[in-house]
C-alpha cells in the first residue's frame, strides 16, 4: 500500500503537480488515521493532503483509480456455454469449425466469460510498445491498439456471422438474443480490462519518469528553439518573473513616501518614547502600480506569443492593476480573458478570438484604436510596456499617437525579441525606439528575467 | 488533547444540528484537519458556506470563534500583537513610589540599575501585550476556532506572518521570547482564489475545495433554512438556481442568495414560478445588470426563436474586423 501511495505521488509529480516531502509524509498519517476500509474516505484523506489547488484536482482524480482501481478485473457478464443443451451445444460446436483457429479460440473464451491474465495482458502490452509511453494522454490509443492485437474487430464479426449460423441451424431466437447479450458484456468488460490496464502501466511509466530538471537550459533556448513541452516547462518560470516584478514594484512603493507628516501614526509610534517625537512618520503615497502592456500576437511573433501572454496573464494575476491589450491588425482589450484562473484556456482563447493572418499587423491603426477607447489607461505613474517586433509592413507607424502615449506614461518599455541588427526591412523599431524609455532584446526567458530587472531599476 | 469527534459521522451530525448541511466530503476532511492538528484551507466560490462552515464549527463544539478578517495593508501590528505603551507609561508613573522604595535601598548607581533590571521583566509582560486576534488564539484559556477570512485579500508578504503561527502554533515577541499555545486553536483559512497562495503557506495546510452544491444539497439547505416554502416552489427554485449557474453568468448565484430569494418568494407569498414573480424578485439572485438583462432574456421572456443573435463582424468603427 505505502509503495503504491508513492508511486502515486511520483506520477502527481511528474504530471506536474508540486508535491513537498512534508505533504507526502502527512498523507501517511492521514491514511494512517483515517483507514483504508473506505475507498471514499482514503480518497478524499489523500486528495486534502496532497492536492492544494483546484486546477491539480482533475489531474489527481484520474491517476488515483489508475492506482487503486479495483483491481480485480471487471465482471464478466455470464457463461453462454454453461448451461447449452446437448443440441445446442453439438450445434454451437458445428457452427465453430468454420472459423479459423485462433479466431475459433478467442471466440470460445467470450463464450466462456474468461478474463484476460496478468502475463497475457503484459505480452499485449509489451506487443503495442506501452511500456516505452509516460503519456496518460496516450490511455485510449494504447488501449485500442492492444484490443487490434488481439484481434477484437475480427473476432466481433466472427461473432456475427456465427450468430447468423445458429439461427440458420435453427436454435430457438431468445437462445441467440441472450447469448449475443452476454457475449456482448464478456466484450465489454475485457475492453474495460484492456483500458483500465493501459492506464495503470502508463501512470506506473510516468511515476518511473526521472524529473527533467533541464530549466536551466531552457531558459537561454531562443523563443524560436521551444518545443509546445519546453514552454510547458518554463510556465512555472514565468509565473515566478510575474512575481518577482511584482514584489519589486512594492519594495519600490514602500520605500516611497511623500513629505507629508502623519501625526496618528507618529503619535502612536512615539508613545514609547514619552511623546517626544523620535521616530516621525510620514503618509504613505498609495501608490499602486499599474501597468499597460500591448503585445503583439501576429505571425511574425507567434512563436513567442504564448510564452509572452503567459507572463501578462502572471503578471496580471500579480498587479491588480494591469490592462492588457493584444493586436494584430487592430487592437482588443484582453484583460476580461485573464480574468479567469486557468492561464492555458485564457491564453487559447485569445490566440483562436484573434487568428493570425498574413502580413496584417498594424500597428499603426491598433495605436488608433487605442487613442479611441483606452487612451484614459495611461496617467502619471503607468508603465507602458509593448512586446513586438516593430515589423509594420510598411503601414503609416503613427509616430504621433506613440509620442502622445508615451508622454503620458510615466515610462513606456518596448520588449523586442530582435537584436537591433536586425532592425530593417518593414520595421519601424528606428523610429519608435527614440520615444521609449528603454527598448530591451527579449529572445529568450533568462533575457525576460533581466528585463523584469531593468523595469524596475529604471 | 482531547479529540472533539469520534468519527466522520459525528461531525457531520454535530454541523447539522447548528443547520449546516455538510457533506461527506467537508465532514471528512474537517475531522481530518482536527485529527492531525493542522490548518484548514478552504477555497471555493463566494457565498458556498465557508465562513458559515467555521462558524458551525465553532458553535458545534463549544469554542469562541476568534475572526481575522484579511484586507490588502493588513500588518503585523493589527494581526498579531501590539506594545500598549499608553498603559505601560501610566504604570511607570503610578508606580513611581514603589520604584522608589526598591531603588532606594541600593547604595550604588550600579546597584540601582541591577535592581531595575530585576523588575525589567513587569514592563515587558503579556500585561502589557495588546491581543490582535492571532495571539488571542494562540493565548487563550479556552481552546477556540481562529478564522482567517480571505487570505487572499491580504498581500503576499502577510502569509509569511502566518507561517509560524500555523504550523507551530507559536508567536515570537521580540521581548517575550516564543509564546507557545496553551491550546491547539482549530484554525479554517478561507479564500476566494482571487490570487494563488504562496506554496509555504499551502503546504501547512489540509485543503478543501468547495464547489456550489449538487440540487439534493441545496435544496436540503434551502428545506432547513427557509422551512416556510413549499416543496414543490422550493424544487423549482433550486432548479432555477441551478440552471442559473450553469449559464455564463458575470456573478454565479450563490447559496447565501438562493435562501435569501427563498426568504423573497415566502415573503410575498408566491405559490407558483410564474413570469410575474420571477420578474419581481430575480434582482434578489444576480446583482449585475448584465445578468439581469441575460437572465430576463433567455429564462423569463425567451425571443421569438426566428431572430438568432448573428455575431456583428464590424466594429464601431465599421471595419470588418476578421472573419
Amino acid at each position: 500500500m505505502e509503495s503504491r501511495i508513492l508511486q502515486l505521488i511520483a506520477a502527481l509529480r511528474a504530471s506536474g503537480v508540486r508535491v513537498s516531502l512534508a505533504e507526502s509524509a502527512e498523507s501517511f498519517s492521514a491514511v494512517d488515521i483515517m483507514g483504508i476500509q473506505d475507498k471514499e474516505t482514503f480518497k478524499l484523506s489523500l486528495r486534502a493532503t496532497l492536492i492544494k489547488d483546484v486546477k491539480d484536482i482533475p489531474t489527481f482524480e484520474k491517476l488515483f483509480p489508475l492506482f487503486f482501481g479495483t483491481g480485480a478485473p471487471p465482471m464478466m457478464g455470464g457463461n453462454p456455454s454453461d448451461d447449452m443443451t446437448p443440441e445446442e451445444a453439438q450445434m454451437f460446436a458445428d457452427a465453430m469449425r468454420q472459423f479459423a483457429e485462433n479466431l475459433r479460440q478467442r471466440m470460445q473464451r467470450l463464450m466462456n466469460g474468461e478474463p484476460l491474465t496478468k502475463s497475457e495482458l503484459e505480452a499485449l502490452g509489451q506487443l503495442v510498445g506501452l511500456n516505452q509511453a509516460d503519456n496518460l494522454n496516450y490511455q485510449n490509443w494504447m488501449a485500442q491498439r492492444m484490443m487490434r492485437a488481439l484481434a477484437f474487430p475480427e473476432v466481433r464479426e466472427a461473432l456475427k456471422e456465427l450468430m447468423e449460423q445458429l439461427a440458420q441451424m435453427g436454435m430457438s431466437r431468445e437462445r441467440i438474443a441472450e447469448m449475443r447479450n452476454m457475449i456482448g458484456q464478456n466484450m465489454q468488460a475485457m475492453q474495460e480490462q484492456i483500458n483500465q490496464f493501459a492506464g495503470q502501466r502508463l501512470a506506473e511509466n510516468l511515476s518511473d519518469r526521472p524529473r527533467g530538471d533541464h530549466v536551466d537550459s531552457l531558459m537561454n533556448r531562443p523563443f524560436q528553439a521551444l518545443s509546445d513541452a519546453d514552454k510547458k516547462l518554463l510556465g512555472h518560470e514565468v509565473k515566478k518573473l510575474a512575481a518577482a516584478l511584482r514584489t519589486r514594484i512594492a519594495l519600490r512603493q514602500k520605500r516611497m513616501k511623500s513629505g507629508q507628516l502623519d501625526p496618528k501614526r507618529t503619535i502612536r509610534a512615539n508613545l514609547k518614547y514619552q511623546g517626544t517625537p523620535m521616530e516621525i512618520h510620514h503618509k504613505d503615497r498609495i501608490k499602486k502600480p499599474k501597468i499597460v502592456v500591448i503585445c503583439d500576437i501576429s505571425t511574425s511573433m507567434r512563436f513567442c506569443s504564448e510564452l509572452m501572454l503567459s507572463f501578462l496573464f502572471a503578471l496580471q494575476g500579480q498587479v491588480r492593476k494591469t490592462h492588457a491589450f493584444a493586436f494584430i491588425d487592430h487592437l482588443e482589450s484582453i484583460s476580461e480573458d485573464f480574468s479567469g484562473a486557468n492561464a492555458d484556456e485564457a491564453i487559447a482563447s485569445v490566440l483562436v478570438r484573434m487568428p493570425s493572418g498574413h502580413y496584417n499587423t498594424d500597428l499603426g491603426w491598433s495605436l488608433n484604436d487605442f487613442q479611441n477607447e483606452y487612451m484614459d489607461t495611461l496617467n502619471g505613474g503607468t508603465t507602458l510596456i509593448i512586446v513586438g517586433d516593430g515589423r509594420n509592413n510598411y503601414y503609416d507607424p503613427r509616430l504621433d499617437i506613440f509620442s502622445v502615449m508615451a508622454r503620458r506614461a510615466s515610462r513606456t518599455i518596448w520588449l523586442n525579441p530582435e537584436p537591433p541588427a536586425l532592425w530593417h526591412g518593414d520595421s519601424d523599431m528606428p523610429k519608435y525606439a527614440p520615444l521609449c524609455n528603454n527598448v530591451l532584446k527579449v529572445g529568450n526567458l533568462r533575457e525576460l528575467a533581466s528585463a523584469v530587472d531593468e523595469l524596475m531599476v529604471g | 488533547m482531547t479529540t472533539l469527534f469520534d468519527s466522520t459521522a459525528t461531525v457531520k451530525a454535530e454541523l447539522n444540528k447548528q443547520s449546516y448541511i455538510a457533506s461527506d466530503e467537508i465532514a471528512t476532511i474537517v475531522y481530518l484537519a482536527e485529527k492531525l492538528g493542522k490548518p484548514l484551507l478552504t477555497e471555493g466560490p463566494a457565498g458556498v458556506g465557508k465562513t458559515e462552515l467555521a462558524k458551525a464549527l465553532a458553535k458545534s463544539t463549544g469554542r469562541e470563534l476568534i475572526r481575522l478578517q484579511c484586507y490588502e495593508g493588513l500588518d503585523e501590528s493589527k494581526a498579531l500583537y501590539e506594545w500598549e505603551y499608553s498603559k505601560q507609561l501610566l504604570y511607570t508613573q503610578l508606580l513611581r513610589d514603589k520604584l522608589n522604595d526598591t531603588l532606594g535601598k541600593a547604595d550604588s548607581l550600579a546597584g540601582a540599575a541591577d535592581k531595575l533590571a530585576q523588575e525589567e521583566d513587569v514592563f515587558f509582560s503579556e500585561r502589557f501585550l495588546l491581543k490582535r486576534p492571532l495571539l488571542k488564539a494562540i493565548l487563550s484559556d479556552q481552546p477556540s476556532v481562529l478564522l482567517i477570512d480571505e487570505i487572499d485579500r491580504a498581500d503576499a508578504e502577510f502569509e509569511a506572518f502566518l507561517l509560524e503561527v500555523l504550523s507551530d502554533f507559536q508567536i515570537s515577541v521580540p521581548e517575550l521570547g516564543t509564546l507557545t499555545a496553551k491550546h491547539k486553536p482549530l484554525v479554517i483559512l478561507t479564500s476566494n482564489n482571487t490570487r494563488e497562495l504562496s506554496e509555504a503557506l499551502k503546504r501547512r495546510c489540509l485543503y478543501l475545495f468547495i464547489d456550489y452544491p449538487t440540487l439534493q444539497e441545496e435544496l436540503a439547505v434551502v428545506r432547513l433554512k427557509v422551512p416556510d416554502l413549499n416543496p414543490k416552489l422550493a424544487q423549482q427554485a433550486v432548479e432555477f438556481v441551478q440552471r442559473l449557474r450553469k449559464a455564463d453568468m458575470r456573478k454565479s448565484p450563490s447559496i447565501s442568495e438562493t435562501l435569501d430569494w427563498a426568504n423573497a418568494l415566502v415573503a410575498l407569498n408566491a405559490s407558483n414560478l410564474d413570469q410575474a414573480t420571477l420578474e419581481d424578485t430575480i434582482s434578489v439572485l444576480l446583482k449585475h445588470e448584465a445578468d439581469l438583462q441575460k437572465a430576463k432574456r433567455q429564462y423569463i421572456n425567451p425571443p421569438p426563436p426566428q431572430q438568432p443573435k448573428s455575431k456583428n463582424n464590424y466594429d464601431e468603427f465599421g471595419r470588418f474586423s476578421g472573419n
